[in-house]
């Protein structure tokens, strides 16, 4: 039986909720907050389904940890057999905030009142720096399967179909199809469309960081910009990962109690 | 001096602090969780038999520090960088003042930095020039993040900063160390962006604007600014212990870094005490990169390059003559305490004239 099927007599599983979890990225990262093993607990009472989270550190931007928990709370309320998720966000400086205003369903805005706006724009730039570093994954797909720059920078949307796992990238410039493993496409296409780079006046499939055509002559300078976006993700990943071994670490002192 | 395969590596350490993080000093809870910040960060990178506790982590003072840079031979001249963070601590998290208790002890080994704040305005600027006044600052450390009242930071290429970076020019401060780090309040992501730092640059450029952090995790913006403003410099505290534990990444950002600015325009920095210089150094000396990262970014992590890294950068933005200092510190006061006559003894100054 499929880990996605749902029996009602049964109820939802931990296995699907996690699976449904998987969806949620952290915003910086572009990594699923279950393999950055984000979430300490899943637990199931007939429709309602509460899940315990904590991040690499009490000092993680508020903005960030809304959107994750937001995201959590929406995938698995998306499972057939979900009422309610309630989501915990345990060790943070804003947990109070972020707990009571993600399972009250507060805007960003109501949750902190001393906020300068709201959190679309946090998450637009860092969907944008996604798609950046995902472009170099699926150009260097593109390079790897015989494409050279002048032709990669004229594809569109139109030249790309996925099957089966493969994707289909017809070369107009030079005559010729490629067959390439789907994923690294299927990742920028995904955040090409969130970003709405697929939606705009340009037909072109690649952009520069800035979302303009490539010029050419400038393939090379913006490989190596994309390339930089993915080292500063996975840079930040790093440090991310070590501050969440060090805080887990069974001798690290308390968080302060202190109250002002 | 750092002894790399029977050569001499002077270290100029670029970023050092000396902080009180007592629960006295602490007066929001702001600077309890600034601190078990710190705290996180040096247990992460810091190999575990190196670790200190976090009670001696709040206040370490001057005497320890002394040891930890000079007892083990790790740093020959070390950068103070104040961050005074008032909302938070009573009498602030490192300030000038405090740091100058070793700076005016030991002038020849340490470079004391000031700082300021445009949101205080007129009294700013006259704190500013009290303080050059009195240290004759060759460059600031500034806090864009800091909280001060209602507000949560403050921009660089703001009209009020750039009062304050002409301030700086006329007096001769030549080097400005915007801190770009992580982020930590709601939405005031902005205010450790690096964006703020390209207008500056532009504006100022007989100004040396040297980007704590390398922006991370702004590196990918700190790169693309860096490589059009010949006048911005990557600092590497925090991205320099990575070479501990996650050597692969370290020589990818020193890859992108070195691609992108070149092996003129990067100082190390230990962020003492974040990390302590006597491991630190020995790290980033033996850090190497995998000869796939020397295929892709096309750039040497050589000796060389680690010497001009490690002191030889910072000597140039804070005008060091680095033989003479050698054969000052074969007897200085310092030398004189930790016993390192023999250290420096063999160094090969230049011959005297007469």
């Amino acid at each position: 039986m499929s880990t996605d099927s749902f029996d009602p007599d049964e109820g939802v599983t931990e296995t699907q909720v996690r699976e449904r979890l998987d969806r949620v990225t952290d915003p910086e990262l572009d990594t699923s907050i279950v393999e950055l093993e984000y979430i300490d607990a899943v637990r199931i009472d007939g429709g309602e389904v509460r899940v315990a989270m904590t991040l690499p550190t009490a000092w993680c931007s508020p903005a960030f940890a809304w959107m994750m928990t937001t995201d959590a709370r929406d995938e698995v309320e998306s499972l057939p057999g979900v009422e309610r998720a309630r989501i915990e966000l345990r060790e943070h400086m804003h947990e109070a905030e972020i707990t009571r205003g993600v399972n009250e369903r507060l805007s960003f805005g109501e949750a902190f009142p001393d906020a300068d706006g709201s959190v679309d724009p946090v998450r637009a730039e860092l969907d944008e720096k996604a798609r950046i570093a995902r472009q170099h994954d699926a150009t260097g797909a593109l390079l790897d399967a015989g494409l050279d720059g002048d032709q990669i920078v004229t594809l569109t949307r139109e030249d790309v179909t996925v099957e089966d796992g493969r994707a289909h990238v017809w070369c107009r410039a030079g005559g010729l199809a490629v067959v390439v493993e789907a994923d690294p496409l299927e990742r920028y296409l995904e955040k090409a469309r969130a970003t709405g780079r697929l939606d705009d006046d340009h037909p072109e499939l690649f952009r520069t960081p800035e979302g303009d055509p490539i010029d050419p002559a400038q393939f090379e300078t913006v490989r190596h910009r994309t390339r930089l976006a993915g080292v500063n993700m996975s840079g930040q990943g790093s440090v991310c990962d070590a501050l969440h071994e060090s805080r887990r670490a069974e001798d690290r002192p308390p968080l302060s109690m202190r109250s002002d | 001096m750092y002894e790399y395969e029977g050569e001499d590596v002077f270290v100029i350490d670029s970023h050092l602090h000396l902080w009180d993080a007592t629960e006295e000093n602490i007066v929001h809870e702001g600077g309890e969780q600034f601190i078990q910040c710190f705290y996180d960060y040096h247990t992460a990178f810091t190999p575990e038999e190196k670790q200190w506790s976090l009670e001696e982590y709040r206040k370490y003072g001057a005497d320890r520090m002394k040891e930890d840079l000079f007892g083990s031979a790790a740093v020959d001249m070390g950068i103070f960088q104040p961050t005074y963070l008032t909302d938070f601590y009573d009498e602030g998290f490192n300030t000038t003042e405090d740091n100058a208790e070793l700076a005016e002890e030991y002038p020849e080994r340490f470079v004391l930095n000031g700082t300021f704040d445009p949101r205080d305005g007129e009294e700013g600027l006259a704190y500013l020039e009290e303080l050059n006044d009195k240290y004759d600052l060759q460059g600031v450390k500034l806090y864009t993040a800091e909280w001060r009242g209602e507000s949560k930071g403050w921009r660089l290429d703001s009209e009020e900063s750039f009062r304050f970076l002409e301030k700086c020019a006329e007096l001769g401060i030549r080097n400005i160390h915007p801190h770009k780090g992580p982020t930590i309040r709601p939405l005031n992501r902005d205010a450790f962006d690096v964006a703020d730092v390209d207008d500056a640059a532009t504006s100022f450029p007989e100004l040396n604007f040297v980007v704590e952090h390398v922006g991370l995790p702004r590196l990918d913006d700190f790169c693309w600014i860096a490589a059009q403003e010949p006048n911005v410099y990557g600092g590497l505290a925090v991205a320099a212990p990575m070479a501990v534990h996650r050597p692969r990444k370290f020589g990818e950002i020193m890859g992108e870094l070195l691609f992108w600015l070149g092996e003129d325009r990067l100082l190390f920095g230990s962020d003492y005490a974040l990390w302590n210089p006597d491991w630190l150094v020995d790290v980033v000396m033996n850090a190497e990169l995998t000869e796939e990262q020397r295929d892709e970014y096309g750039v040497e992590l050589d000796l060389e390059t680690k010497k001009k890294i490690m002191g030889e950068n910072a000597a140039e933005l804070y005008d060091i003559d680095i033989e003479a200092k050698k054969e000052q510190f074969k007897s200085d006061d310092v030398t004189e305490e930790f016993g390192l006559a023999d250290h420096y003894a063999g160094s090969s100054a230049a011959p005297a004239d007469d």
